[in-house]
């Protein structure tokens, strides 16, 4: 069994992001880049299937600048056994992706497709779905937990108030959620062997997908920023506060 | 002499036994404590006004930071007035084109580490109990920590000090000047005195540029002695800003404290944890280069790096964690350090003694081996009483120390003296050095009102 897993070139979690003076994005000169950390999860997963004997092959599919090729290399350090980029300048959108996605389950016919649940970016959460819908596969999404059976998956999903456990036909789509597994750390030794394991380079021109925006963004501006808080003297202060100046209480 | 303070100055004072009890103690377990009253002092002047009333009064005070000392130098134990500097604890200023900091003493290290982050640099002095230590405390023991390496001592980023010697005099120290020979710098002399010449009441804090991006690499070292040659290995490849070691017992008591996850499939007797800064990618192509010769030589058998910022942290938690998850077994704590070189030969000599001497001890090894700083710390069997167990690492010290002397190395690298190590000053500094010690204290602490007792007897 092949299964495709997803790796996006994001801007590290920890950092905390400064928007452009001119409000035309986020200044990414000089900023931590990691994989998607929910993409991590996708990967973990993928190579637990494989070291459990369920899965022979791990392909792992970056879209983005030439620079994504640092991520899959990560990827293949963790156990991923060969990578695919999709290189584009273009600032790719969820649909665009959605579709590159698409022509390579096209070309690999894998059957399992492992995306995280959104990526931390855009935080759209849209990818895996699209990618379900274009390709007319089953979708389970939000996975925290994964059993793979001979021609069905059975997930865990999170949903508000609770889990729910559904079986999907394969070839599936599933995205991955938090509590999916807790990623290994890349060794240095498995990242020497990653260096001689083949990544393919293609364009979204070489797989006929369009990858133009269809959004624009106007502009970007950072949240508001809090009101420093202030320390009380008494209860009755606080009380009087609470009541007359927050009326969050009456 | 309480209701003399409470009339003459006017400071809050808490006298109530909670109170007594914890602010009477540092981090060290080993004491009993017995203070006469805690004092907070809000401004500059009301730490003129009380030295000068102590100094009439013959009363003997205890600076107090965020106590988490190792060396019991915050400690009162014999009806001293312990003097809080927590309520002097904002960031008075920031210089954007200086890039200095001006600190009151109680600001917490990681409020400014906070701080600087804001204004797009770095403080750098870092290590585990940096939410709790304050900037005084810190200057008043020239703390270290894991970045020394790169980036040094506490003394090598205070650029101006406002201190109130032991006679009520407030001096001005070096004003954030960066060229200024005129004479002795007594900024440095105030720098690692443990409150024992005068109180740090302001401090002006030289920030760095921050790194942009940096990666931990953990490495499975199969034996102490090679260490080092891991470290030379990896300095002719990459720009290190921290290297340290721990052993596999440290490593456990991280994981049972935690409940985290092994980092490796198979365990080693050994550990280095080294962070780079990656400025481009062929730092990380240096990295894995250095690896490989390591690995070629025989000096790791395995090693992962991290792949993002959370994992970063996630390494360096299990180096940082050491030191509260073996907190409850009422460790002795050894600090001492010699020269980088000497690093292998020492760790044989002290392993063998202690190895020899006391098979029964459960001994765990971590330091800021790239520093030649190393942290021997001897763990309570549970069936002791505290005061065999400091009675018998005493002896134990003796011996490590006597090795410590024949290697010229220092028998507290980073802790300070304070009570713990003061009567182990001799295996250090000389009898003529003491002495001048003792002169330079009573020059600037005539009446002995300065945490007496402390570094000196
Ligand atoms: C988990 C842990 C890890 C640690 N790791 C390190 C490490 O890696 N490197 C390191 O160097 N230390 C380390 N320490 C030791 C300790 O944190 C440092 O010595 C720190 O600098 C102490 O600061 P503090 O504010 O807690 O000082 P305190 O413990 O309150 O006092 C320390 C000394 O300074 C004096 N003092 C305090 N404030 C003033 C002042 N305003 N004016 C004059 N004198 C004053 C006190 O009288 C005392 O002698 C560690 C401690 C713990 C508990």
């Amino acid at each position: 069994m092949k299964v495709l897993v997803t790796a996006k070139r994001v801007v590290d979690y920890n950092v905390s992001i400064r928007v452009l003076s001119d409000n035309s994005g986020v200044d990414l000169n000089n900023v931590k880049m990691s994989v998607n950390p929910f993409d991590e999860i996708a990967i973990e997963e993928a190579v637990r299937l494989k070291e459990a004997g369920k899965v022979e092959e791990v392909i792992v599919l970056s879209i983005g600048t030439s620079a994504s090729q640092e991520q899959i290399r990560t990827c293949l350090a963790l156990g991923a056994d060969r990578g695919i980029l999709i290189e584009t300048d273009v600032e790719v959108q969820p649909l665009a992706i959605a579709k590159c996605i698409k022509a390579i389950i096209d070309k690999e016919q894998p059957s399992l497709i492992i995306t995280g649940k959104q990526a931390i970016d855009g935080d759209n959460s849209q990818t895996g779905q699209m990618v379900a819908a274009l390709a007319g596969l089953a979708q389970a999404t939000f996975a925290s937990k994964i059993e793979l059976n001979e021609d069905t998956a059975t997930v865990t999903r999170e949903i508000d108030g609770g889990l729910e456990v559904i079986t999907v036909k394969l070839p599936a789509v599933v995205t991955t959620d938090l509590r999916l597994n807790e990623p290994r750390y890349a060794s240095l030794p498995n990242i020497m062997k990653a260096k001689k394991k083949p990544v393919e380079v293609l364009t979204p021109e070489d797989l006929g997908v369009d990858v133009t925006p269809r959004v624009k963004t106007l502009k970007v501006t950072p949240p508001a920023e809090r009101k420093a808080g202030i320390i009380v003297e008494t209860v009755e202060a606080l009380v009087d506060k609470l009541k007359n100046e927050a009326k969050v209480i009456s | 002499m309480l209701d003399l303070l409470r009339t003459e100055l006017s400071c809050g004072i808490a006298t109530d036994a909670e109170t007594l009890q914890k602010y009477g103690l540092d981090w060290t377990r080993f004491y009993a404590p017995n203070a006469l009253a805690v004092i907070f002092p809000t401004t500059v002047d009301e730490v003129v006004a009380l030295v000068k009333f102590a100094n009439l009064h013959r009363l003997a005070l205890v600076p107090s930071g965020g106590r988490t000392g190792l060396s019991g130098g915050a400690v009162a134990m014999n009806g001293e007035l312990v003097v809080s500097f927590e309520k002097m604890n904002r960031i008075l200023d920031f210089d954007p084109i200086d890039h200095y900091a001006v600190v009151q003493p109680g600001v917490i290290t990681a409020n400014l580490q906070a701080f600087a982050a804001e204004h797009d640099c770095l403080y750098p002095v870092d290590f585990a109990s940096a939410g709790s230590s304050q900037i005084g405390g810190n200057i008043a023991t020239n703390a270290g920590g894991i970045k020394v390496l790169r980036y040094g001592l506490t003394r090598d980023w205070v650029v101006g000090l406002k201190v109130v010697t032991g006679t009520g005099e407030l001096l001005d120290l070096n004003k954030g000047l960066v060229k200024n020979a005129t004479g002795y710098d007594f900024r440095h002399l105030f720098i690692g005195s443990e409150g024992t010449l005068g109180f740090i009441v302001e401090a002006t804090i030289r920030l760095a540029p921050r790194p942009r991006n940096l990666n931990v690499i953990l490495l499975a070292v199969p034996e102490m002695a090679k260490i080092i040659a891991v470290l030379e290995t990896f300095r002719r490849h990459v720009s290190l800003t921290a290297y340290e070691f721990f052993s596999e017992q440290a490593l456990q008591h991280v994981i049972n404290h935690t409940g985290g996850k092994h980092p490796f499939a198979e365990q080693s007797s050994f550990y280095a944890l080294l962070e780079y800064e990656v400025v481009s990618a062929e730092d990380v192509d240096a990295s894995l280069a250095a690896f490989e010769s390591c690995l070629d030589a025989g000096l790791t058998t395995d090693g992962v790096i991290s792949a993002s910022e959370t994992q970063r942290r996630d390494l360096w938690r299990l180096r940082e964690n050491i030191s509260e998850s073996i907190t409850p077994f009422t460790p002795y704590k050894n600090d001492v350090a010699v020269r980088v070189s000497r690093v292998p030969e020492f760790l044989a000599a002290v392993d063998a003694e202690v190895g020899q001497r006391y098979p029964n001890f459960e001994i765990v090894w971590f330091g800021h081996i790239g520093d030649g700083n190393l942290h021997l710390n001897i763990l309570k069997p549970a069936d002791w009483t505290v005061a065999a167990f400091k009675a018998e690492c005493e002896l134990v010290s003796g011996h490590i120390m006597r090795i410590v002397a024949e290697f010229d190395g220092s028998i507290s690298a980073e802790h300070g003296v304070g009570l713990l190590k003061r009567d182990q000053l001799t295996f250090s500094r000389s009898m003529v050095e003491i002495d001048l010690m003792r002169s330079v204290k009573a020059v600037f602490d005539p009446n002995n009102i300065m945490n007496p007792g402390k570094l000196l007897s």
